[in-house]
């Protein structure tokens, strides 16, 4: 009796966690399948699954149209200079606020953690002066300053470091290892597996970083992936076949690295807790 | 290496941890720093590796004043007791640290952690991390990467506490071992009397952050300062019976009879008198009597417990036609009695 009813349930939630995915998947597979579709078979009433001629022209008419590859490079490159610095701050962030004892750390911690109430629309304004008063507007570099640090992400790592026990700092010291050395040596190895979930988060949100690059990026050749798809809609004309191929450029990177990096992000959201 | 204390204080706040302790502790002995927990011992082991500031005082490694001096530039080797090994790193890994942190090249550095890794075996598991080793191993890995750089001081905080009682017997007879072999002064904090007084040279008694008595073993055990280290050494627990001094020697409360000693007290006053289990003989140069009221076998000897005024003894005896019940003449040999003064616990005798 009691089996039955445990595998009743069990049919209840996989039944739903199946509605749930397939939910989660099907406008991904849509914007997969249409993006292979011509331009009538997409408009079709009533609309067919799966393409009745498969073609690639649309990746062939989007890679020509627009310099996707050079979107592609501008996105990698502003997305590895956030991630890479990003880390490098929030690592060194993480360690002052949980190993060094310095006068008012408690304090500036609590500001911090105050900050991040602060969204970020509305910081823009001030960002984009700066950025203006820099001389920096149409720079790849602007996409890449105002994000080189994260109190979310401090956090999470502070709140790792400091379950790491005293005795392994002590150990080092007495050991004659300086500060840094015990930073890079011992704690950074040992926070491994954090460290990769919030590398992972943060590359995905700088991927797909969108509002700020359109506001301070102008030129075709500074665009990243994210403002490419965007203007090749605006400039293009609405033909959903070719809008489906360019978003599923865009899209695949992050997909491939979501398939390999699975195991991190999925721990580190549910263990990290609220933001994805 | 020769460390000397001076009026070493360590105060929290308003706590005072470790009281203007001063010592000696002689080059290549071992040294137990004793006492039941919160008495300091701890904290005095930190103030000797650097890791906490002293108050007030001073620490010297030899001659050199290193009381300013940081943990890392003081060149002493601290075992844990959580043995703190780093869980991303194999065991050659771990003992081969404090040399990667001097910047010794690689292969170097794992010819030298090869002679301290025979020394305490555990040439069997290099490869493994430390999540993968029993508490002896990682105990015997701590204390490998503690040697490694050859420190003039080896420090250990309660090494035998997390290990089981078999263990700990073999790992204690183990770090005698280990530091005959590598000469090396080592200071260990526990707060076990049999674990202190079986591997030591000499044994610090601590009580509330102040020094009852420095001394080896057997001066500790034989000659007690205080009813305190008189208590805290010695397996059984000394016997302790209370009463009063009348003209000519110690009365027990609820007896009559008299123990003389040859010792000045004013009359009246409170006494502790404590004997060791091993100091009473029965049954021969009786001074006064007590019933029986339990035996045990231990070892080869029985082990006995006397009424006697409002408390009991204990006493060995060879004796094996002793009853339950009996009443024995009970008589002293001449070590292992003391007299202390009730309310200060001073020893009178």
């Amino acid at each position: 009796m009691k089996k039955k009813k445990l595998s009743l349930t069990s049919l209840i939630t996989m039944t739903l966690l199946m509605c749930g995915a397939v939910i989660m998947i099907f406008p991904f597979l849509w914007m997969i399948l249409s993006s292979l579709k011509t331009q009538v078979e997409v408009s079709m009433i009533p609309p067919t699954f799966l393409p009745s001629n498969f073609t690639l022209e649309n990746y062939i008419f989007a890679l020509k149209t627009a310099p996707f590859a050079r979107y592609f490079l501008n996105s990698l490159l502003v997305t590895i200079a956030c991630v890479v610095i990003t880390m490098f701050t929030t690592i060194l962030a993480a360690f002052a606020f949980s190993r060094l004892k310095f006068p008012g750390s408690n304090i500036i911690f609590s500001v911090l953690i105050a900050m991040m109430m602060i969204p970020f629309e509305m910081l823009i304004i001030t960002n984009y002066t700066t950025i203006a008063k820099w001389g920096l507007m149409d720079n790849l570099i602007a996409l890449v300053i105002p994000f080189t640090a994260s109190i979310f992400y401090t956090y999470i790592l502070r709140n790792f470091f400091l379950s790491i026990p005293d005795s392994l700092y002590y150990s080092a010291k007495v050991d004659g290892s300086s500060d840094w050395k015990y930073l890079w040596w011992v704690m950074v190895p040992i926070a491994k597996p954090t460290i990769i979930t919030i590398a992972l988060l943060n590359t995905i949100a700088a991927w797909n970083s969108f509002l700020w690059t359109v506001l301070v990026i102008n030129s075709t050749s500074n665009r990243t992936l994210p403002f490419g798809v965007f203007a090749f809609i605006a400039e293009g004309g609405v033909r959903y076949e070719r809008l489906m191929a360019a978003a599923t450029i865009v899209v695949l990177p992050m997909i491939i690295l979501f398939l390999f990096a699975r195991k991190y992000i999925v721990s580190g959201v549910s263990k990290g807790g609220i933001k994805g | 290496m020769k460390v000397t204390i001076k009026e070493l204080t360590k105060k929290f706040g308003d706590f005072t941890a470790v009281d203007h302790v001063s010592a000696e502790f002689d080059d290549g002995k071992l040294i137990a720093l004793l006492g039941p927990s919160g008495c300091g011992k701890t904290t005095m082991l930190n103030m000797l590796s650097g890791i906490l500031p002293s108050t007030e005082g001073k620490i010297f490694f030899d001659d050199e004043d290193v009381t300013d001096l940081s943990a890392d530039k003081r060149g002493v080797g601290l075992v844990f007791q959580n043995y703190a090994l780093y869980p991303h790193m194999t065991v050659l890994e771990n003992v081969c640290f404090p040399l990667r942190i001097r910047g010794v090249p690689k292969k170097e550095r794992i010819e030298k952690a090869m002679k301290f890794i025979n020394l305490v075996h555990i040439e069997d598991y290099l490869d493994r991390k430390p999540a993968e080793l029993s508490g002896g191993q990682q105990q015997r890995v701590a204390i490998t990467r503690a040697l490694i750089k050859k420190p003039k001081l080896l420090l250990l905080d309660e090494p035998l506490s997390n290990l089981d009682a078999k263990l700990r017997v073999e790992m204690r007879e183990e770090i005698r071992r280990i530091q005959k072999e590598s000469g090396v002064t080592t200071i260990f904090v526990t707060h076990d009397q049999e674990e202190a007084s079986s591997i030591s040279d000499s044994i610090m008694l601590l009580k509330r952050g102040v020094q009852q008595q420095f001394g080896t073993v057997d001066d500790l055990c034989d000659n007690p300062v205080n009813l305190f280290t008189a208590d805290f050494l010695g397996t059984p627990t000394i016997n302790q019976v209370h009463g009063t001094w009348s003209e000519k020697g110690f009365v027990a409360d609820g007896q009559t009879e008299i123990i003389s000693f040859n010792v000045n007290i004013p009359t009246g006053t409170r006494l502790i008198y404590a004997s060791r289990a091993e100091a009473l003989k029965l049954n021969q140069d009786k001074q006064f009597e007590a019933e029986i009221l339990e035996k045990y076998k231990v070892g080869k000897d029985t082990l006995v417990r006397l009424k006697y005024g409002n408390g009991s003894l204990r006493a060995y005896t060879e004796d094996k036609t002793i009853q339950i019940g009996d009443i024995v003449g009970v008589g002293m040999k001449d070590f292992g009695v003391f007299l202390f003064e009730a309310e200060s616990g001073k020893r009178l005798l």
